[in-house]
């Protein structure tokens, strides 16, 4: 009697559990279902477009029947992998790692540019004027190699030493946050490659300064993210996907024309004061504009250091129709 | 008739690791999975001869595990201090409890913020981390080892007319060395969780990083081959510290004093 119910409970314990691994299987698979759109946003004044497409509901606005879910992530590999699970339809990063999720055969093109912003390396040593003064004892903090950041230290070390990976191995990975307070506790990191707000902040501090910015590493302005979106998504889901580019179009002609009440939103989404707000997304080398600037000198970088193997020889291959760059 | 069971143990190692190659290889070329997240075998083993050969992926290993054993000496002297002590005295039998009470639950990760704070991003922080995942389990098993001795042994080797210290040396280390070999093998699989944990979130400690790292780049680089080429790295050491190491620690004592089967 009592193995008889022992053994029934674990026949329903087996049936119980693969009814949930069968359940798992085909709520995974449902991932485009026809109308909706999964963004994946990262913090920071870069993506202050997206702020007031949440905010003003623009994108819902554009697609009533839609439905729109925003994901947080904390990086960008976090995004791209997410794009490849199919969890994610749009993604915005930088241009270097989405040339090297294209290299390494991810099906997604660019969709849009979002912003430009004034990134460089900040270090407290009065003693280093350029990076030609780092040493090989600096530790230099930035999100991840493979980063926007990493790749223009990189063509700055191109440029001085012709050595693209001198500081390869002096990197510390960090989040924004984290690398500015490792910073200012000047201790072990002795310089930052960080992007608004924070390369402002720390700038503010009294004998911090700047040793390289984006545009000297680079030689020229480029747009710092990008909207990114799948094949899948984009041949799926057309009307999904115009309507998610209409609706970046307004919300970055609203900060354009309406700086003063996009200060107010974005100063409630950021939790700073909006006079902070207001001068960050005016200031000099500020730029919120669809246009996709420097595409082809990352990817000839890339490609000559080895962090792609392969380039494009039509832009078509990387952008979507419509979408504006630099000829 | 052990060199024999020795072959069999190998043998069949290799054949559920061959097994276990085929299903995935099968899965792989099933393309259920995209192929950059689900690589097949031979680009994996090519990625890895790649990176064995241009010396990358040896470096990094040898450093790691220098730090481990760094991080597992200095675990295991303070182990062996914590828990002798509170053989010693009811007072700090007390304390080392509390102590364990406090630490042993707090992953070595979650304490990285603090560790950053405390000494910085350099190698002391990520041996500080592999100290801490080491030395509570460690003393814990000690500790069991220790209070699992009959007393009767003691009395025994009083009869025989031994001093304390030859008490110490003759019954009591060989007697608690099964908890200590587990306590060992437990702290070593812990250290090397930390140490790859603790890898991934500081960058390059060193010059040119470990293993953490390795895999971590691998990661943002996109090249997925490449990272299951770190943890294929992980896993033979894994397996050769096991099978090699411990087995013939356990074969050279315990097992040679019929302590353990």
């Amino acid at each position: 009697m009592k193995k008889l119910r022992i053994k029934s409970i674990y026949v329903l314990l087996t049936i119980f559990v693969f009814s949930l691994l069968l359940n798992g299987c085909t709520s995974n698979n449902d991932t485009s279902k026809n109308k909706e759109i999964k963004i994946a946003e990262q913090y920071g004044l870069a993506y202050a477009p997206l702020q007031i497409m949440k905010d003003k509901k623009i994108l819902e606005k554009n697609l009533p029947e839609g439905e729109v879910i925003w994901k947080q992530m904390g990086n960008t590999a976090a995004i791209r992998e997410g794009m490849i699970a199919n969890q994610v339809d749009v993604g915005f990063m930088a241009i270097p790692p989405f040339l090297i999720g294209w290299d390494k055969g991810m099906d997604w093109k660019i969709a849009s540019g979002v912003s430009s912003m004034p990134i460089g390396l900040v270090t407290y040593k009065s003693e280093i004027k350029t990076i030609k003064d780092l040493t090989s004892k600096d530790r230099i903090a930035l999100p991840q190699p493979g980063s926007i950041q990493h790749i223009m230290l990189s063509m700055a070390s191109e440029k001085t030493f012709n050595d693209s990976r001198k500081f390869d191995n002096q990197l510390v990975t960090m989040a924004h946050p984290d690398g500015m307070n490792a910073l200012l506790a000047k201790k072990d990191i002795t310089a930052h490659f960080t992007s608004p707000p924070y390369i402002f902040k720390e700038l503010e501090h009294e004998g911090f300064h700047k040793v390289l910015s984006g545009k000297e590493a680079m030689g020229k302005d480029f747009t710092f993210i990008i909207g990114v979106t799948t094949k899948a998504f984009h041949d799926k889901n057309s009307e999904g996907y115009k309507a998610f580019v209409e609706s970046l179009k307004e919300a970055i002609s609203f900060i354009n024309k309406h700086p003063d009440k996009a200060a107010d939103i974005l100063a409630k989404e950021y939790d700073l004061p909006k006079k902070e707000v207001l001068k960050y997304i005016t200031a000099d080398g500020t730029v919120y504009s669809q246009e996709v600037n420097g595409l082809e000198d990352f990817a000839d970088f890339m490609k000559r250091n080895d962090y792609i193997t392969k380039s494009f020889k039509n832009k078509k291959e990387v952008l979507w129709e419509d979408v504006t760059d630099d000829k | 008739m052990t060199n024999k069971f020795m072959d069999n143990k190998f043998i069949l190692r290799f054949f559920w690791i061959v097994i276990l190659g085929i299903i995935w290889q099968v899965i792989a070329l099933s393309e259920v999975f995209n192929l950059t997240s689900f690589p097949r075998i031979e680009t994996l083993l090519a990625s890895l001869i790649k990176d064995i050969l241009n010396g990358d992926i040896i470096i990094q290993t040898l450093y790691s595990l220098r730090l481990i054993l760094k991080g597992l000496m200095f675990g295991l002297i303070i182990s062996i201090i914590l828990s002798g002590v509170s053989m010693i005295s009811k007072v700090f039998e007390g304390f080392v409890d509390t102590i364990i009470a406090i630490a042993h639950p707090l992953p070595g990760i979650s304490l990285l913020p603090l560790v950053i704070l405390w000494m910085g991003i350099g190698e002391r922080a990520i041996i500080f981390i592999i100290v801490h995942s080491v030395v509570w389990p460690l003393t814990l098993n000690l500790l069991a080892g220790f209070r699992a001795i009959p007393n009767i042994y003691k009395q025994i080797g009083k009869n025989y007319g031994l001093n304390s210290l030859k008490i110490i040396q003759y019954i009591l280390v060989p007697a608690s060395l099964p908890y200590f070999i587990t306590g060992l093998k437990i702290g070593w699989a812990r250290a090397w969780r930390a140490v790859i944990s603790a890898e991934m979130v500081f960058g390059a400690a060193g010059n040119a990083g470990g293993l953490g790292w390795f895999i971590f780049k691998k990661r943002v680089f996109m090249d997925t081959s490449g990272l299951f080429g770190g943890l294929i790295v992980i896993i033979l050491i894994g397996i050769m510290i096991e099978d090699l190491f411990f087995e013939k620690f356990e074969k050279m004592t315990i097992k040679k004093w019929g302590m353990s089967i």
